[in-house]
């Protein structure tokens, strides 16, 4: 699976930790960002390349490369705006896929301007939630400080497919936790096959590492 | 049990480290394989020609600290220009890139099978070097050349280590660095007070009819000497705070090499005379060294053996580093679709990029039978080639994007990188017209490349249109539960 080329309009909370996690999957990232220091900041992290600029000038959206994306994703602070930075790159480059960053929890009437709309408010409301009630269930997203748990599907001709568990060495701070689309906890002898889905724990900076053992 | 992962992830490098693996790779088999032939070509000016490369190469310097600080990539040279020119453009780069590090590797090779003998003979395990014939290989009716035999063997030894271990890179390659670097101290501070340098002669430092004009073919073969801090930008990923050290890496590193590069071969020269010099090839600074460094130490004994093993150990590392560097790039374009999937892939039990690694070996393997100076030139002369793309990289990003963030910027733009592209293609143009009149080989080899990149690109993108029709039509079955 070759790398996701992403335009994230909004470089702050939002879109900061949002190209972060991208970057540990190695998928290349541009952010686009107005506040000059806001700009040093994500630079200095290094994790994508940054244009200074306004993301509602077609000149800058052009100097991002939404020509050449696969996503754009405008996730700033303003609905409005994230809105007409999704239309704008659908003008500029047919076909890529959009991202908008709303806010309120009722996405259904966007999903006619916009491929996808996020409201990560709420995703962080269930994690305070979690955290208020102190309960030992928790949700899946809550239960893990730093480590991923991802559902993976094994693809085709990607170098794991179709070995035994026991043969393939992944690097520390990995952990195969179901096997066979999360029906039973993985054993050595379990098979990775191709198409199905299986349950794995890791480590952010090993993130890119599985990916490439199991998705090619 | 196994579903666990064991294998170590890479460390952080400090800025520290990013400078002792440019240092490392740079200082490695140029200066120690390459003196001797560039003292056969420009004589006693040979100090000059390294002066110079290392000036010609700083302007390149400054396009790979601009391009490295603002593009978050590890794939040094190559990630640069694909992420600015066009898929034909990058494609040339990255296959022109990845043969330099190959040829390059045979080159390392071919100069630490000669430094080996000599080292052997040093210790009057073998015959000196020139009285060394054939090896008969047993089961089979043919004869190879020792060498031949030794370079093989260098290559397939680090060949299998790379394909079958991620270890060894930043700490490590900082221990190899100072080793380096110390050996060359040395050789520097004993043949600095030897009599042979007090009475030594750099005057006419010009020799020869072509007077001046052996300067640029010899700086043309030596160029590779500086191949390098590419090797720093393949790594970003892995050092803290990049924005700030990277740009200072590239920048000391290459000014510490020119330091020790000046320092290194006018002791050669000066001691062994550049005739000398040239008479020894590629075992040149081993050879000078054992002329002045004293015998009858203990343990060690001939003094000059500490030097013959530096020549060894600098070869051998600088091979291993180019493997790395070699596979890296092949890997990247696996990775980008612009080589077959499969060299982009890691290996599932090793987790190296174990296609890429051995599809770089079958290249290097078969490039040790050339001599050593087609090697040098064929190799510096890709180096050349994709460092003007690097500079072109420079400026036409600055023109397409002039919004993008840039922690470090070129000084005086656009005066650098029009200097480093007019300066490389001088140098390509000068090695080019050279290789023309002397080594036909060269030159035939590195059009045959470059024809070859042409077939495969228009191969690849066949292969990826019929595959792309025959998977649309028959969406991938998927199981809901």
């Amino acid at each position: 699976m070759p790398a996701l080329d992403v335009v994230i309009a909004g470089g702050g909370r939002v879109g900061f930790q949002t190209a972060e996690l991208l970057a540990d999957r190695d998928d290349d990232i541009t952010i686009v960002e107005t506040d000059g220091d806001r700009v040093d900041e994500i630079a200095d992290a290094w994790l994508a390349t940054v244009i200074h600029g306004d993301a509602t000038d077609p000149a800058v959206l052009d100097q991002a490369g939404v020509a050449d994306a696969d996503v754009v994703a405008a996730l700033t602070g303003k609905a409005g705006l994230n809105l007409a930075v999704c239309m704008a790159a659908e003008r500029l480059a047919s076909g890529v896929r959009t991202v908008a960053r709303i806010d309120r929890s009722e996405a259904d009437d966007y999903s006619r301007l916009v491929d996808e709309a996020v409201f990560p408010e709420h995703a962080g409301a269930r994690v305070a939630a979690n955290r208020i009630a102190g309960s030992e269930i928790k949700a899946l997203a809550d239960v893990t400080g730093d480590v991923e748990v991802m559902e993976i599907e094994v693809a085709d001709g990607a170098p794991a497919a179709g070995k035994e568990l026991r043969s393939v060495r992944f690097p520390t701070g990995t952990l195969v936790i179901s096997d066979d689309d999360g029906s039973r906890i993985a054993r050595p002898e379990t098979t990775l096959s191709v198409g199905r889905r299986y349950l794995v724990a890791v480590d952010p900076d090993v993130v890119d590492e599985v990916l490439k053992l199991l998705r090619g | 049990m196994s579903s666990r992962g064991d294998r170590e992830p890479s460390a952080e490098l400090g800025l520290v480290d990013a400078t002792m693996i440019g240092m490392g790779a740079m200082i490695g088999a140029g200066i120690f394989v390459l003196t001797g032939l560039a003292a056969e070509i420009a004589g006693p000016a040979a100090v000059l020609v390294f002066v110079l490369n290392g000036v010609v190469t700083a302007f390149t310097g400054l396009s790979y600290a601009e391009l490295a600080a603002a593009i978050p990539k590890s794939g040094g040279g190559y990630a640069f220009v694909r992420e600015t020119f066009d898929d034909l453009a990058s494609f040339i780069m990255g296959w022109m890139l990845w043969f330099a590090y190959m040829i390059a590797g045979a080159l390392y090779a071919l100069g630490f099978a000669p430094n080996f003998i000599e080292l052997l003979h040093v210790y009057g395990v073998t015959p000196p070097p020139d009285e060394i014939g054939a090896v008969a290989v047993p089961g089979l009716d043919v004869e190879i050349g020792a060498g031949l035999l030794l370079a093989v063997v260098a290559i397939a030894g680090l060949v299998g280590l790379n394909a079958a271990s991620t270890a060894a890179s930043g700490s490590v390659e900082t221990v190899f660095t100072v080793v380096k670097v110390s050996i060359l101290g040395v050789f520097v501070a004993f043949g600095a007070f030897s009599p042979a340098f007090s009475s030594a002669e750099f005057q006419p430092l010009f020799t020869g009819d072509g007077a001046a004009f052996g300067l640029l073919p010899a700086m043309g073969l030596t160029f590779i000497a500086f191949e390098g801090y590419d090797l720093i930008t393949t790594v970003t990923e892995e050092v803290e705070n990049p924005r700030e050290n990277i740009p200072k890496a590239i920048f000391v590193s290459l000014a510490a090499t020119v330091v020790v590069y000046i320092a290194v071969v006018t002791i050669a020269v000066g001691t062994l005379g550049a005739s000398g010099l040239a008479a020894a090839g590629e075992a040149g600074i081993a050879r000078a060294a054992t002329s002045f460094m004293p015998t009858g130490l203990p343990v060690i004994r001939n003094g000059g053996a500490l030097i013959v093993f530096g020549a060894v150990f600098s070869t051998l590392t600088a091979l291993n580093a180019v493997v790395i560097a070699s596979s890296r790039v092949a890997f990247s374009m696996g990775r980008e679709g612009q080589l077959l999937p499969s060299v982009g892939r890691i290996h599932y039990r090793f987790g190296t990029p174990f296609a890429a690694v051995l599809l770089s070996a079958v290249v290097m393997l078969g490039s040790v039978v050339l001599p050593t100076r087609s090697a040098g030139n064929m190799s510096s002369l890709f180096f050349l080639l994709s460092f003007v793309a690097v500079n072109a990289a420079t400026i036409k990003l600055r023109r397409e994007r002039p919004r993008m963030n840039r922690p470090y910027e070129v000084p005086f733009y656009p005066l650098p990188p029009l200097l480093g592209i007019g300066l490389n293609l001088l140098l390509t143009v000068v090695l080019v017209v050279y290789l023309v009149r002397t080594d036909p080989l060269a030159l035939g080899l590195s059009v045959g490349w470059i024809v070859a990149g042409g077939a495969a690109y228009l191969g690849l993108n066949r292969l990826r249109r019929a595959r792309s029709v025959g998977e649309e039509p028959t969406p991938t079955p998927r199981e809901d539960d």
